[in-house]
């Protein structure tokens, strides 16, 4: 048993055209929580791909417990002991929670599966996480923080001495959150090396025991001691300036005629008397825990799914919205979905594709006809603008990081000319750099007349950005609230409207 | 530094041509193989059979690209051509109406029929495969009903005539139809609305639905247009037969999937090349031709045609892993 249970050396990866990661180093030792940060693009991915064996480095060594190892598929590093939870699901749905937990080691008696076995084990992984799940469900019906508490129970049933967690707690509630850190503090204890990637600073500061910082590519502090670091320290690694989360300065109110409006409003996924109105040019912010029905009432008003009663006024008219390219065409609305991969963008097509597909029927000639060079011209000014990092307008998208990916999801909406834009978790998943460029871009976009919807679940986020805010719970709006900007009056104001709701509800 | 936004990717373009001049090379090669090694196999006569035949299979597997762009499939092309056929045959012999208006019925009747398969795909969600399964079925049998005399024969010369132009006295005047036909949808893909439209939808449906497309118009149009393909290939079939045959179609199903897919079109749908069918129509009907001629059963051609389609699909996926393990 050596001191270092991986260490990685001089990782260099190349992709056509791109240097992803350039001589990059990292070291793990049993029984620590060790943060790997960085900006989107800064290579964390690429170097967690490379420990993972999905991808082969160009350069480089990987020690395991001292001996150099070539990981030629992920199946090699599983069996060197590496677990990983990515950030995509890797579950079967129709799978109950045992089979997925056992997945990759079924246990068998006399060649056939050992149902009494399988159930024994999962049950003793879902108790060491402390969850309170039936292994007999099928992981369909669990909630997405369940599934990625299950996705870190399978990952120990391998009994992984080191174990990389990919933003693990992107979608689960604080109290979830601190479930997972005191599993992972049982862990350390047994001598578990963990590398913790995330986004957000205060868990890297309540949980992590070194850090390491990306940027682009390359090592900007490596295996530090949290102890000798601070947040504007760890900040100033990730964008190599200091304090890149500037302030958003002064917005004054606004005020201006009410440019939406829904009267008692009901959906087929389940809302009931929904009332809102946004006025034109305002930032109206939506809050809700997971669940409390913000995308979905989102998609229903640009007409993906189904307004089953009352009344959506635009510019004081009943507006008639039964597709999106009603939304788009005739109302001038957009959304951009939160889940880029899955219904936000093409990511197997061109930059220039994805901006322009809201536009083509504007920019086309003679009935129909759009070349690329009319595309181009049309979508330009939006890359430039948006300062999106691509090494040309027909660079197949899935090619960029998240944080470009995002920029291109609200260029195309920008590119419409939207009167009403709606934007579902704007910065989830994109570094901090984007995440400041973006909040100033909604702003910039809203003094410009559009009326910005925001959806988040990021409090802190919410509170910088919205003029005013929607708190959602259940599928209702439970708060209207002015926004004062100081987070410690307004975080408890709509935690009182989310619990005050539940509290009517209950006693009712 | 990233070179200017507007550059014009040149590997992108690079490897963009060198798709499709990989398979124009093996075409070549497999030329130089029969030229050298089947005798026969450059007489005139050949040759303009070879032509002839090779226009037929590129806009049958023109049909089936038009709805693998969506990521759909339509196992219908063959009863909807017999259909179309059929009809058209009965217009010109029975009901002797002037050739044109009989080409243009069964045209319709293509048409129509892909407007069906589109409409059912739409309304029911269902899979284009099973729908299309269904309706081949149904097609086949409602024209088994309605023909029970068997073939029209005995097409007027007006109408067969078309089949038996040539130039150079080896190429057969009906590769005019197929370039006309393969310039349309090609420039309908690079330089249109709807041709981007329907890859855009092709390549993630839901993306396309929430950025506005109309994605039911896609889905019949393409299928619209499969059908009308269906057709036109029927007509160039039946023209050379000299008869409208209840054989028309039975055997395009494994060709219109293996150009389109050898010439680099996906099935998971979102890319298509025009040019890559042609190619891979071609190499289909040489591959063909040269077996039969040098002396290879039927069955073993057949046999040959499926492990191609199986290597070509192999070979796609293999490329799709490698990329995606570089990272691209």
């Amino acid at each position: 048993m050596t001191d270092v249970a991986l260490k990685i050396e001089n990782a260099t990866k190349r992709f056509p055209g791109v240097l992803a990661l350039d001589h990059a180093a990292l070291e793990l030792r049993p029984g620590e929580v060790h943060a790997l940060l960085g900006e989107n693009g800064a290579g964390k991915s690429t170097l967690i791909k490379i420990i993972t064996g999905v991808h082969e480095p160009t350069e480089g060594t990987v020690w395991v417990d001292g001996e150099e190892v070539t990981f030629k598929s992920p199946h090699d590093a599983m069996d060197a002991g590496i677990g990983a939870v990515h950030q995509e699901r890797n579950l079967i749905p129709r799978f109950t929670v045992a089979e997925n937990i056992m997945l990759e080691a079924v246990p068998t008696k006399r060649g056939q599966v050992d149902y009494a076995e399988m159930r024994r084990q999962a049950e003793y992984w879902l108790s060491e996480l402390d969850l309170d799940i039936d292994p007999d469900l099928p992981v369909q019906r669990l909630s997405v923080a369940q599934m990625q508490l299950l996705e870190i129970a399978r990952a120990l049933s391998l009994k992984s001495r080191v174990l990389l967690l990919d933003e693990p707690t992107a979608s689960i509630t604080e109290h979830e959150v601190q479930v997972l850190f005191s599993f992972l503090r049982k862990l350390k204890a047994q001598g578990v090396a963990i590398l913790f990637v995330s986004h957000k600073l205060e868990e890297v500061f309540e949980i992590c025991d070194r850090v390491t910082v990306l940027r682009d590519g390359k090592n900007a502090c490596t295996n530090v001691p949290i102890s000798d670091l601070n947040r504007d320290g760890v900040v100033a690694h990730m964008v190599g300036r200091d304090n890149a989360l500037s302030d958003l300065g002064h917005r004054a109110p606004v005020d201006a005629p009410t440019k939406l409006e829904l009267k008692d409003v009901s959906t087929r996924i389940g809302h009931s008397n929904v009332n809102l109105h946004a006025k034109k040019g305002e930032v109206l912010g939506f809050y809700g825990l997971v669940g409390a029905g913000r995308s979905e009432l989102a998609r229903a008003l640009i007409g993906a799914d189904k307004i089953t009663g009352g009344q959506v006024l635009i510019d004081g008219k009943e507006a008639k919205i039964s597709s999106v390219q009603d939304a788009l065409r005739k109302y001038q609305m957009g959304y951009v979905s939160e889940d880029r991969k899955g219904d936000g963008l093409i990511l197997a097509h061109s930059v220039a594709d994805n901006i322009g597909v809201t536009i083509w029927h504007k920019i086309a000639k003679f009935g129909g006809f759009v070349t690329d060079t009319m595309q181009r011209k049309s979508v330009r000014g939006f890359v430039d603008r948006l300062e999106v990092k691509t090494p040309s307008l027909q660079q197949t998208l899935g090619n960029l990081s998240g944080g470009n990916q995002q920029k291109v999801s609200v260029a195309k909406w920008l590119a419409a000319e939207t009167e009403i834009l709606i934007i579902d978790e704007p910065t989830v998943g994109v570094d901090i750099r984007t995440k400041g460029y973006l909040h100033k871009l909604i702003w910039e976009v809203a003094e410009a007349g559009v009326t910005v919807l925001v959806i988040s679940s990021d409090m802190p986020e919410i509170v910088a950005v919205a003029d005013r805010l929607i708190v959602m719970n259940e599928m209702q709006v439970v708060g209207d609230l002015p926004n004062s900007r100081d987070y410690d009056e307004m975080s408890q104001k709509i935690m009182q409207s989310i619990v005050g709701a539940s509290d009517l509800k209950e006693s009712a | 530094m990233p070179p200017r936004p507007d550059a014009v990717n040149l590997n992108e373009l690079l490897a963009r041509i060198a798709k499709s001049a990989g398979l124009a090379l093996i075409v070549g090669v497999l030329i130089l193989i029969f030229v050298y090694g089947a005798q026969g196999f450059t007489s005139k006569f050949n040759l303009f059979n070879l032509t002839r035949n090779l226009s037929v299979a590129a806009v049958v597997g023109f049909g089936m690209m038009v709805v693998l762009a969506l990521g759909h499939m339509n196992l219908a092309l063959g009863s909807t051509a017999l259909a179309s056929v059929m009809i058209m045959g009965w217009v010109m012999k029975v009901a002797a109406l002037p050739v044109p208006v009989a080409v243009g019925c069964g045209l319709a009747v293509g048409s129509l029929l892909g407007l069906l398969n589109g409409w059912l795909i739409v309304k029911t969600k269902l899979h284009s495969f099973i729908i299309t399964l269904a309706t081949a079925s149904m097609f086949l049998g409602l024209v088994l009903i309605m023909f029970p005399g068997g073939p029209i024969s005995d097409l007027p010369r007006e109408f067969t005539g078309i089949s038996k132009t040539r130039y150079f006295g080896w190429v057969s005047g009906m590769l005019l139809i197929t370039l006309v036909a393969g310039v349309v949808l090609a420039v309908m893909y690079r330089f249109t609305t709807l041709g981007r439209q329907m890859l855009a939808t092709g390549a993630n449906p839901d993306a396309a639905e929430l950025s506005g497309i109309p994605v039911s118009r896609a889905i019949l149009l393409a299928h619209t247009l499969s059908g009308f393909l269906a057709a036109l290939a029927g007509v160039m079939f039946t023209a050379r037969q000299g008869s409208a045959l209840l054989s028309t179609g039975e055997d395009w199903l494994l060709a219109s999937f293996l150009a389109p897919l050898l010439g680099g079109t996906l099935l998971a749908g979102g890319y298509v090349s025009v040019v890559g069918a042609f190619l891979g129509a071609m190499l289909v009907g040489i591959l063909q031709n040269g077996l039969v001629l040098i002396g290879v059963p039927d069955f073993w051609v057949e046999f040959v045609l499926g492990l191609t389609l199986l290597i070509t699909v192999s070979l796609d996926r293999l490329r799709n892993v490698l990329a995606a393990r570089r990272g691209n």
